[in-house]
């Protein structure tokens, strides 16, 4: 049925996120009194307020139609791969390597076939990269791969 | 030559033959037979990991000491600012990135004493993993008072908190902070009961001292004293053995006011390296270093930004270190503040 | 010494050349790393403290308060473009300056920024020489409570910005609240949510938090389909005025905003942020059509780059005035001063006049020199959006990572990017708010540290909240906005 389900699965993650929080806030953080309230305190009262507004938003939309927008999965994995390459890799390959390997992951998903492209476009991001942070603004990370 | 080429950790031109963990031993070999290798050291950049961001108090300090360093040494010395968890990031960091002698660090005392206690997971043991290098400064803490207090000086500070005790509220810079340890090693040595209310920065607690919200603090001098010659605030006493040289006026707390005569609480910042450091170099490192401090100028500089220049040999670093941490740890085991 | 003699004194100290040039490169220097998303004024001060130890006290300060203020101009420029905002301020500018871009009036938002910009910090700095000594008054008779109280007004006041559904809004609200949450407890030491890993022990990243909600995610859902949104093909002067339409819209908007911002910005803490928000929702609220808001109204770009603009400058009353810095950047830039042995502080006023009035006339000539170095760039910055999306994607990536390194030189921060920037984007297509999850992440630290310090004071009294005037009236005001949204909810449903 054309239910609104980006209101359904939304309010039910951010339900049960909420209900998470409020338990482990609840078990693990002091909740402490009003005068002197704990770690907990906050922690508490917020999960279980986002647990009723999760709720909220999850219920109406059972009886609502609306479109449901389409997740572009394959277009995250590759921008997050390309993230995670270049924060992980760029202090053992040095920014160099990790620029160019992050481009090329990054532009794998974009609706224009061909390599040559890819690859010159990974070269001078990564020549610009160098110049403005490297040489402009002089931040301290390794440019080559270290060796073992 | 072929040396060098190893201990730098650049083991490119030497074969593939050679694993990691055998050239390290190698170079630890020679780093102890042939003591070539420390006077070819540094041959490249030295690094010098600092917790805390450009620009702050901490970061001030190191970069004093690394600039004359640097022409000492005949190489530049980059400061890395590796701000977080109370300076902790910044040793972290030292230690993940040490392995061919040019990482060093700067740190307050924090990371090296109290840290241990107040934090679950502190990923080194300062015992084997850190090998101290030189005391580079100290610092007192001031008590301070509002201006238009009524308090003029320490023992009616402590008259008056005896009189209704939890009345007076302290701030200080967080839980476990210096300014809340020595506030609670006060209260301890003086039979006082202050509340504490936690702040995150001095200006904070400054500006709620002035606008009377709270009674007093610890402070740091060079927080206080731009407030003292506006007649905003007072200073009644200061944590150090002696007269701190900023602000000469100011009596110190120990032995005054019926408080004992061995209290005494200070901050630090000290020079650090990695455990297995060259001995060579922690030598070499450590006698530019009191080179460095016994400058006049530099001397001032520090004492502008509140510091009193330290310096003295690695062993007095690491006696220290020990003495600070059984002291604060008896503390915070009073008040509760480790997880 | 008047105010007047101050000015002519301060115009001495600031057209000397010297001055003058480090002015020059500070707002130069400000406009292009505001543009680099998440590289802040943090990172550009790093980048300039070996300078500030061989120039004048008076130029060093000169030239670190050009890069904090400029990048506020230059900031505006990707949340525009891109949707990528650096700071949180200019968080609230992607609300509706983005949809203009997308319009094809990227010139025209840019321009209108730039602009109200420049009226706000000039009204900014009427304001700060005018009312300095009731504003730093005001700023030390702020206490716990009424702290508390202003944010909770905040919080309320923003909650109706950019969705449909209450529940919604106030769900995005809570979950920043919940995350601003993560970290070190202040009060007790206690590690919240860390889960043993160090580098949450200070919370989450303010900047990958931006830049993952905002940029990645808006990246990852425009992969496919960015080609289609063509820019135009050349930029004329024409396409970068605004229209009669406009014109009469932006004046009311622009001074509303520096009010705001005047205000709360001299208030330590985070003024500058709660004045953009302040502004949009207020801009939103008196608005005639309110719907246009979210769709490219231009008093949703002018009112909010005034107010933070204007709360930039009169963030410098209670540093110079108190010596109290009233964010960490500010603090940095004070330590830079120390390193010259001037202790900055409430005498400063008065001992150094040379430092106070040089500085109130410098932020004139910043200003000055940002805006006429703005407009020309842009026509640049406009054809920028001409690069086919498949190629400017993965700059962007890289410049955000690196962006987001800059802050703590922290790899774990770019990793925090990717997982927020995969809820961003699902939150985006649910139609969730991100400016205000942003929001409830910047204030909710502050209430919670307020509100827990005003209730140990009063030794656990609540009654504190109604006792203090100050407090007291932001109550009210708050009480007041619900029991009004309620009213209007109630008749709009009754004339359905």
């Amino acid at each position: 049925m054309n239910r609104d389900w980006a209101d359904i699965w939304g309010g039910l993650a951010l339900g049960l996120l909420g209900a998470g929080v409020a338990i482990y806030a609840g078990l693990r953080l002091d909740f402490g009194s009003l005068r002197a309230m704990g770690p907990g305190f906050f922690p508490t009262v917020l999960g279980v307020a986002l647990a009723v507004l999760g709720a909220a938003v999850a219920l109406p939309a059972w009886n609502r139609a609306a479109e449901s927008p389409k997740i572009a999965w394959g277009d995250a994995s590759a921008v997050i791969g390309a993230i995670l390459i270049f924060g992980f890799g760029m202090n053992r390959l040095g920014i160099l390597l990790a620029c160019f390997a992050a481009v090329l992951i990054a532009s794998l998903p974009a609706p224009h076939d061909g390599w040559r492209w890819r690859i010159l476009l990974a070269a001078s991001v990564t020549l610009l990269c160098w110049a403005v942070f490297i040489l402009g603004l002089r931040m301290s990370i390794p440019v080559f791969p270290k060796l073992p | 030559m072929k040396q060098q080429l190893i201990g730098t950790g650049n083991i490119a031109g030497v074969g593939a033959t050679i694993t990691r963990r055998a050239a390290l031993a190698a170079a630890a070999a020679f780093a102890l037979t042939t003591p070539a290798f420390a006077q070819e050291w540094p041959t490249g950049p030295v690094h010098v990991y600092v917790g805390f961001p450009a620009g702050s108090s901490p970061d001030l300090l190191a970069r004093i000491i690394t600039e004359p360093l640097a022409e000492k040494l005949g190489q530049p010395v980059v400061v890395e600012n590796k701000p977080g968890a109370g300076g902790v990031i910044g040793v972290q960091q030292m230690l993940a990135a040490a392995d061919d002698g040019h990482s060093f660090g700067t740190t307050i005392n924090g990371p090296l004493t109290t840290a241990g206690r107040m934090m679950p997971d502190l990923g080194y043991d300062v015992a084997t993993d850190i090998q101290p290098v030189a005391l580079i400064a100290t610092s007192p803490l001031v008590l301070a008072v509002s201006g238009t207090s009524e308090v003029a000086d320490l023992a009616s500070f402590i008259d008056l908190a005896k009189a209704e005790p939890g009345a007076l509220a302290y701030g200080s810079v967080g839980q476990g902070s210096g300014a809340h340890l020595t506030a609670e090693l006060f209260n301890n040595a003086a039979g006082i009961e202050m509340l504490h209310v936690p702040f995150t920065a001095y200006a904070e607690v400054t500006t709620s001292i002035i606008g009377g919200e709270i009674d007093a603090g610890f402070m740091a001098p060079s927080a206080a004293l731009p407030h003292v010659a506006g007649g905003k605030m007072k200073m009644l006493g200061v944590t150090s053995a002696e007269p701190f040289a900023q602000i000469p006026d100011v009596p110190v707390i120990a032995g005054n006011a019926g408080l004992p005569a061995d209290f005494k609480a200070e901050l630090w910042n000290a020079f650090i390296a990695p455990a297995g450091t060259d001995p060579a170099i922690v030598e070499r490192l450590n006698t530019e270093v009191n080179a460095i401090l016994s400058d006049a100028e530099v001397q001032k500089k520090l004492l502008d930004m509140g510091w009193q220049a330290a310096g003295g040999s690695a062993e007095d670093l690491a006696a220290r270190i020990t003495e600070d941490t059984e002291m604060w740890g008896a503390v915070i085991d009073k008040v509760g503040a480790a997880q | 010494m008047t105010a007047w003699e101050g000015l002519a004194h301060g115009f001495g100290v600031a057209l000397q050349a010297d001055v003058l040039i480090y002015c020059l490169l500070g707002v130069t220097l400000g406009t292009f790393i505001g543009v680099l998303p998440g590289i802040g004024a943090m990172a550009a001060i790093s980048l300039l403290l070996p300078i500030t130890f061989y120039i004048s006290p008076e130029a060093a300060l000169v030239m670190l308060a050009g890069v904090y203020y400029g990048a506020q101009y230059g900031g505006a420029v990707a949340s525009i473009l891109l949707r990528l905002p650096g700071t949180p301020q200019s968080a609230v500018t992607t609300l509706d300056g983005y949809p203009m871009a997308r319009q094809g009036r990227a010139g025209v938002a840019l321009f209108v920024s730039m602009v109200s910009s420049f009226a706000g910090s000039m009204l900014g700095i009427v304001v700060l020489v005018v009312l300095a000594g009731w504003l730093s008054q005001v700023a030390t008779a702020f206490r716990a409570a009424d702290y508390a109280a202003m944010m909770v007004l905040g919080l309320v006041a923003a909650s109706t910005i950019g969705s449909d559904r209450p529940a919604k809004a106030f769900a995005m609200v809570t979950l920043g609240l919940i995350l601003g949450c993560v970290g070190t407890d202040v009060n007790s030491g206690a590690q919240r949510f860390t889960f043993g890993q160090s580098e949450l022990m200070d919370g989450i990243n303010l900047v990958a938090l931006a830049m993952g909600l905002f940029g990645v995610a808006e990246v990852i859902g425009n992969i496919r389909n960015a080609e289609r949104h063509a820019a135009p093909e050349r930029v004329t002067f024409r396409q970068m005025m605004p229209t009669r339409d406009d014109l009469r819209r932006m004046p009311g908007a622009t001074l509303r905003g520096t009010g705001l911002g005047s205000f709360f910005g001299a208030l330590p803490g985070t003024g500058s942020t709660l004045s953009s928000f302040l502004s949009y929702a207020l801009e939103r609220r008196i608005a005639r059509h309110p719907e246009r808001f979210g769709n490219g109204a231009v008093e949703g770009v002018a009112g909010p780059e005034a107010a933070n603009n204007a709360a930039a400058i009169t963030a410098f009353v209670p540093t110079l005035t108190l010596g109290i810095p009233g964010d960490p950047i500010m603090a940095l830039m004070l330590g830079a001063l120390v390193i010259h042995g001037i202790q900055p502080g409430p005498e400063m006023l008065t001992a150094r006049p040379d430092m106070f009035w040089g500085l109130v006339v410098s932020f004139g000539i910043g200003n000055l020199l940002l805006l006429i170095l703005n407009l020309p760039l842009i026509g640049i910055w406009v054809s920028m959006l001409r690069i086919p999306f498949r190629f400017l994607y993965p700059a962007i990536l890289i410049f955000v990572c690196l962006g987001v390194y800059s802050v703590r030189g922290s790899a774990f921060d770019i990793a925090t990017v990717a997982v927020v920037g995969v809820v961003g984007y699902l939150l985006a297509l649910a139609r969730f708010s991100p400016a205000l999850l942003l929001l409830g992440f910047v204030l909710g630290p502050l209430i919670e540290t307020n509100l827990r310090r005003a209730m140990l004071i009063s030794r656990g009294d609540p009654m504190v909240f109604l006792e203090r005037p100050i407090a007291c009236g932001f109550v009210i005001a708050s009480a007041a906005l619900i029991l009004l949204s309620i009213w209007r909810r109630r008749i709009a449903a009754d004339s359905h």
